[in-house]
């Protein structure tokens, strides 16, 4: 029997559940038949009664070091050339059009014939495994050995759009859920009183996409992300009305559950009424347990100094990053912290003000939660992504920036079991294509999946009848990426 | 015949500045063929010996569908790449390579289960010593066979009229539709359902059929009274515009409406919303389902002067689009692949995505058939400006317009080369040089220069930009300007040949005229044409196309597979469309998938009554109100949902031979509705049903979405539904859910508590109170005024006599969700419910007692027994 025939078909909600069929349910009537193989088979108990939660922590399919991911999305596309992968070639060719000799991709802006413009840059190997870093970022450098450094990415949307729809869910086309929807679909989350999937931006531009970057696609809603907001309340609805006060609050919630109790108690076999009377408790328990989670006054003045939360350009994200690392010690599964939010870092023109400028805001925020992660044990156990929805071209545009590059850019991953200090894949001499261990972003999902203990293959959400992964069936896991677990 | 330069071994960053000026060979090694080893000889071994032993032994585990160990052995790069245990292949060293030690089982056992011949391992061995030969472009695809197994699969067997069975006890049965029912109930040993009470049935079908709660009835003895008071509320229920705008609903999801283009910049779409109002109407009308089939993949054919008819070919419009996508060829591409897979989903129920790359893995559709379904659609070309004429106008329009044509042509064409280079020039928007030079060279073509396809890809890039001839006279030199001058008025001589301009509509489709561009499969090296054709399994030879009357310049392609479509030999349609609204009403279709027939669903649990509401349907001129009634009416409908019993919950625990009735949550729509038909403010017209609020794709209705309102970027025939702690704080602590309450609370004004409680029961629940609720509801007011503050208290601006203030004089629950995602949109006077903003400001203030009694109404409004039907 193949698995898809083990499915529960979903029709009736009029009756109690074995725990499996909850699982394959999920609650949500679809046909999770993933959570069945996540799961261990003693904890199935076909008798067990369980609160019907799809948000449930599962076991993973294999042992694994990371249980948390924070992915710090540049968004606009950082310059692979001027960060992480030096290129003397692009120096020695500057100001002269690439040999007409490269495959030609279709550009954003049209100006593959502009001439190849230099990297002002200075370059030192950092730590013991003598990394290559720039000097944009001098103190990411300072954990050149814990950074898993992939010269060979690539992808294919070439604009915004389809290249951060892509990133997050493998998609350069609308509608597919977000890595961290497919991440919070097969383990759950920790801490049910906290979202599972959050996602934070350091300034109040759209990201491209909007919401539709944490989403989830066609599966149930309960696997979005939750946008933490710049101002106010942390998330929508989350705080009561002005006009009433907890103690009201409380008198009323207890008066509705009394309704919904009698309710049901002429449809004892409806356990979607019991879910809905438990999900009142739990947005009760968020209201004061979200809050607590990102206050930051409860974090030592040497710690917001290291985050750089004390000045600018540092302190926005900075926050982000402090509130990234407090919220995965109470268990959230997945967080995305946005910088450069609406494409700031698309230097189009004038890169080197607008990289040193973007650089200088993300360089402390980002080393101080890999050194944050580190001293409290968390690092082993969360895995930090760092890149964007591309890179950009050694060509130049409009004479001072470069275009966006789909086909070879570089991102790095750091704690979570991998194997730091080393680089891994190449691209062609110039950065403009991923040459040699070639990682598009379908393996990159797959290996992330695969960090976590998930099998990129297992994974799967039936939609419309159809198997569908993560991956769309062709991702990779680049396996020489992980330390032995 | 030399090995090309290319060393697996040598690590590419090791690559020195001398190697440089050929970095193209880096690229190329890792994603092109061996062009050295194009011999026929080397071909002829390839195809006679290579290529039929992969297929037959080796892709189906490392093919299109899986990569066991992450090895995929469909393309020679994938094998040189290899798996995770390394490369499979070194051209010209087969000792070196893993693809012969593991056929000969030296290393690896491959095929598990079967080791291949000496004869076959020496071919494969040969083949690799000498180069290892690969066509250029090839993928390796497993050959699908159709066998009689294929031919048997249930959906494509011809729709059947059988006779329903004699069951015993048949007085239960109300119609043909329970003796189906109440056969297989008892051949499983199971008998049905109580009736459902009237109360129940009278709240359950007034949501079934128009998406709101009922008002409240005194009294349900009428039904002693009038026999046929269901009966007859159902034929009332249907004429009301509530059913269309209820209807609407799934239809929207299916064939994924919206009110903009999705991606990043998500612009509106003005016209889209006359499409969901010609849908609205349709249902209304009852418009024959063959018909709005017709009329949404062939409007502009078959009815070229009927406005209803053109909006309706806005099912051919309703893709996401990208305003700034350089690679205008790729775009298309997944234009056409959204049409053709939503035609496939929405009408069809055949899950035609998978075969887009391979063919099906569980069902009998090859890849073929999905370009051959594409095909129909080849000649596809979104207008803005289409004529809505009958085809003596546009004949006339036509022949006047190229006389005109014919006379101006030279005046044109120097018009043309004197404007044109600067208009592109200067084009705004996203300009003209951004383009590849292909692209380029298609626009810069005269249209009647163009091949179809080109026609349709410059017309698709033209979208991109802006061109300003109003601003010639600052742009051209004086001398230049005077002979376009000129030219102008030589050519406005001409003015009285122009035919008077035709009406319009924008945002619709037709074809890009009467020839269609080839359709191939995609990635086919061969580009061999692909016909318009259906799926292979049902009939394999292409479709005969009928030619369109030459004033619509249009293939006809899309009227034929219309026709094929609507066509009651059809074994899919009529099937399709009655498990939909069976679906509606039992919460699962006969058969599960309602959009996918296929393999991975289940076959339908009742084939014959399938096939019998699908005979009737389609004898009753596909009439869905007809359809409705019927299954409204059956005792199978009208069971009651409660207490489900043994043994039915120990045989049938899903209920899918239906016992009883399944009870369901309301949609986001239905809840929403609700709420604002309890406030008043449908009624008044304060508030517009949340079917006609925009879908803007970035930025979806927040109440909606919250309750599984889909994406709409792709078809979906059936809305997940979850409960989630993020409805409950909305529900909670929205204010938009508390101003309703407060709205309510306005239109009672009874002052007499109980009597303020049994009013509000009767209002919201469409019940009388028990006694004891009443008195829970008291002392729940009560205790609620003890904890409250008198309203002098409270902060700002208070007044004590004002018992209850105007709120809320707009309202719009779907107001999109701001904040850290989105653009705020700045709509400061609606009503959002978007809680940071719509709560910054505290309500007006009310007296004790009257917020005592806005919180118990608040209660209801977020009650189970508000959101559930029984």
């Amino acid at each position: 029997m193949s698995a898809f025939q083990t499915m529960v078909p979903f029709s009736s909600p009029n009756r109690a559940l074995s725990r499996r069929e909850m699982l394959l349910r999920g609650g949500a009537g679809f046909g999770a038949i993933a959570l069945a193989s996540l799961m261990d088979d003693s904890c199935l108990n076909a008798n067990e009664v369980v609160s019907p939660s799809p948000l449930t922590a599962r076991l993973a399919h294999h042992t694994a070091r990371a249980k948390s991911v924070i992915f710090l999305f540049m968004e606009g596309g950082p310059s692979h050339i001027d960060t992480f992968d030096p290129k003397p070639a692009v120096q020695q060719l500057a100001g002269k059009p690439l040999p007409s000799s490269f495959a030609r991709i279709i550009t954003a802006m049209g100006e593959f014939d502009s001439p190849v413009l230099a990297s002002k840059r200075k370059w030192k190997q950092h730590g013991q495994s003598g990394l290559w870093i720039s000097d944009w970022l001098p103190n990411i450098a300072t954990h050149a050995d814990e950074l898993a450094v992939i010269r060979s990415c690539w992808t294919n949307g070439i604009n915004h759009s389809g290249g951060v729809c892509q990133m997050n869910s493998g998609s350069q086309f609308a509608g597919r859920p977000s890595l961290g929807a497919w991440v919070t679909y097969g383990l759950g989350t920790e801490n049910e009183n906290l979202p599972a999937f959050v996602v934070m931006q350091d300034n109040k531009s759209a990201v491209t996409n909007g919401a539709r970057n944490w989403s989830a696609g066609f599966m149930p809603a309960v696997y979005q992300g939750t946008a933490l907001q710049v101002e106010g309340s942390p998330f929508p609805n989350l705080s009561r009305s002005k006009n009433i006060s907890d103690d009201q609050q409380r008198l009323e919630l207890d008066y509705l559950k009394t309704l919904n109790v009698k309710h049901r108690e002429s449809r004892p076999d409806n356990t979607d009424l019991e879910a809905r009377i438990n999900s009142f408790e739990l947005a009760y328990q968020m209201q004061s347990n979200a809050p607590e989670a990102i206050d930051l006054s409860q974090e030592s003045a040497q710690t917001l100094e290291m985050y750089g939360i004390n000045k600018t350009p540092t302190a926005a994200y900075g926050r982000n990053c402090l509130m990234a690392r407090r919220l995965v010690e109470r268990g959230v599964r997945f967080v995305q912290c946005y910088h450069g939010a609406g494409s700031k870092w698309d230097a189009h023109s004038k890169i080197e003000s607008n990289h040193t400028k973007m650089c200088s805001e993300m360089d402390q925020p980002v080393a101080a939660l890999l050194t944050d992660l580190k001293q409290r044990g968390l690092l082993d156990q969360t895995l930090v992504i760092w890149g964007g929805e591309f890179g950009r071209t050694p060509q130049s545009e409009k004479g001072d920036g470069r275009d966006h590059n789909p086909t070879g850019f570089t991102m790095w991953l750091a704690g979570g079991g991998v194997r730091g200090g080393q680089t891994y894949g190449t691209t062609d001499e110039v950065g403009l294509h991923a040459v040699e261990d070639r990682l598009h972003v379908h393996d990159l999902h797959s290996t992330v999946l695969h960090l976590l203990g998930i099998d990129h293959r297992k994974l799967v959400f039936l939609h419309k009848g159809r198997p569908e992964r993560i991956d769309q069936n062709e991702g990779k896991v680049y396996s020489k990426l992980g330390l032995p677990t | 015949m030399s090995f090309p330069t290319f060393n697996h071994s040598k690590p590419l960053n090791m690559i020195t500045i001398s190697d440089f000026f050929k970095p193209v060979l880096i690229v190329w090694c890792a994603i092109t063929p061996w062009l050295n080893a194009q011999s026929p000889a080397e071909q002829e071994h390839f195809e006679t010996h290579v290529r039929p032993i992969l297929t037959k032994n080796c892709i189906q585990c490392h093919g299109p569908l899986k990569h066991e160990s992450g090895l995929d052995l469909t393309t020679l790069s994938s094998m040189v790449r290899g798996g995770d245990s390394g490369s499979a292949l070194v051209p010209g060293n087969a000792s070196e390579s893993m693809l012969l030690s593991a056929i000969r089982h030296e290393s690896l056992q491959m095929p598990p289960d079967k080791k291949l011949s000496d004869a076959e391992a020496e071919q494969i061995s040969s083949w690799i010593d000498r180069g290892a030969f690969w066509p250029q472009g090839q993928v390796l695809r497993a050959i699908t066979e159709l066998t009689d197994k294929d031919r048997q699969w249930w959906c494509l067997q011809p729709i059947l009229d059988p006779v329903p069975p004699a069951v015993q006890d048949s007085k239960w049965c109300r119609n043909e539709i329970d003796r189906f029912i109440l056969h297989r109930l008892q051949q499983e040993g199971l008998a049905p359902a109580p009736a459902a009470s009237d109360e129940q049935l009278y709240r359950r079908v007034h949501f079934a059929l128009t998406g709101l709660p009922p008002r409240y009835q005194r009294s349900f003895d009428s039904g002693s009274e009038d026999p046929n008071w269901y009966e007859r509320m159902i034929d009332q229920l249907l004429t009301e515009k509530s059913y269309g705008e209820n209807q609407a609903r799934f239809w929207l999801d299916l064939v994924r409406y919206a009110d903009s283009d999705g991606y990043r910049a998500d612009a509106l779409r003005p016209a889209a919303a006359q499409y969901r109002d010609y849908v609205v109407d349709a249902f209304n009308s009852d418009k024959p389902y063959d018909r709005f089939v017709m009329e949404q993949i062939a409007g502009d054919e078959i009815d070229p002067s009927s406005r209803q008819s053109i909006v309706a070919t806005m099912f051919l419009r309703h893709w996401i689009y990208e305003h700034n996508q350089r690679d205008v060829e790729g775009q298309w591409q997944e234009i056409l692949d959204d049409v053709t897979e939503t035609t496939a989903d929405a009408f069809l129920a055949l899950g035609l995505k998978c075969a887009r790359c391979h063919d099906h893995k569980y069902d009998p559709l090859l890849q073929k058939d999905f370009f051959r379904l594409q095909a129909y659609f080849a000649a596809l070309h979104p207008r803005e400006d289409l004529p809505v004429a009958s085809l003596e106008e546009r004949q006339a329009y036509l022949e006047k317009s190229a006389a005109w044509e014919v006379a101006t042509e030279e005046i044109r064409l120097a018009l043309y080369e004197l404007e044109n280079p600067t208009l592109l020039a200067k084009a705004t928007r996203e300009g003209f040089e951004k383009f590849i030079p292909e692209i380029k060279a298609m626009i810069l073509k005269q249209p009647r220069d163009r091949t179809p396809h080109e026609h349709q890809i410059a017309t698709l890039a033209q979208r991109q930009y802006d061109v300003h001839p109003d601003k010639l006279p600052e742009w051209l030199d004086k001398e230049t300007e005077a002979k376009r001058q000129q030219l102008l008025a030589e050519l406005a001589k001409f003015d009285e040949l122009k035919p008077s301009p035709l009406p319009t509509q924008a945002f619709v489709a037709t074809d890009v005229g009467p020839q269609a561009p080839p359709t191939w499969i995609v990635g086919d090296p061969e580009k061999i044409e692909v016909q318009p054709g259906p799926p292979t399994i049902i009939d394999e030879s292409p479709t005969t196309i009928g030619a369109t009357h030459p004033a619509l310049q249009t293939t006809g392609r899309r009227t034929a597979l219309a026709q094929w479509i609507v066509d009651k030999k059809n074994p899919l349609t009529a099937r399709v469309i009655v498990n939909r609204i069976w679906e509606q009403h039992f919460g699962v279709g006969l058969a599960e998938n309602a959009s996918d027939f296929g393999r991975l669903g289940e076959p339908p649990t009742h084939p014959e009554l399938l096939d019998w509401l699908a005979s009737r349907f389609m004898e009753d001129g596909w009439s869905l109100k007809k359809l409705h009634r019927r299954i409204l009416t059956s005792g199978t409908y009208q069971q009651s949902s409660l207490g489900a019993i043994q043994p039915a919950t120990e045989i049938d625990p899903a209920n899918r031979l239906l016992s009883r009735m399944n009870s369901r949550r309301l949609s986001g729509e239905e809840i929403v509705d609700s709420m604002i038909q309890a406030s008043g403010e449908l009624k008044t017209g304060e508030a517009k049903r949340a079917i006609y609020d925009k879908v803007m794709r970035n930025n979806l209705p927040a109440m909606v979405s919250l309750f599984d309102f889909p994406d709409r970027i792709r078809s979906v025939s059936k809305r997940h539904r979850t409960t989630t702690s993020t409805q409950a704080l909305m529900l909670m602590n929205n204010d938009w859910v508390m101003k309703r309450a407060r709205k309510i609370l306005e239109s009672l004004t009874h002052h007499d508590s109980a009597e303020f409680v049994a009013v509000a029961y009767q209002t919201l629940f469409c019940r009388d109170a028990k006694s004891d609720e009443v008195a829970a509801a008291l002392v729940f007011m009560e205790d609620y005024m003890l904890r409250t503050p008198e309203p002098d208290l409270l902060e700002g601006p208070s007044d004590s006599t004002v018992a209850i203030e105007k709120v809320a004089a707009a309202v719009d629950p779907n107001e999109p969700i701001v904040g850290a995602s989105g653009k705020p949109k700045s709509k400061d006077e609606k009503v959002s419910t978007e809680n940071s903003k719509s709560n910054s400001k505290p309500l007006p203030p009310l007296s004790r007692n009257d917020q005592a009694r806005a919180a118990f109404l608040h209660s209801l409004l977020n009650s189970n027994e508000m959101i559930y039907v029984d």
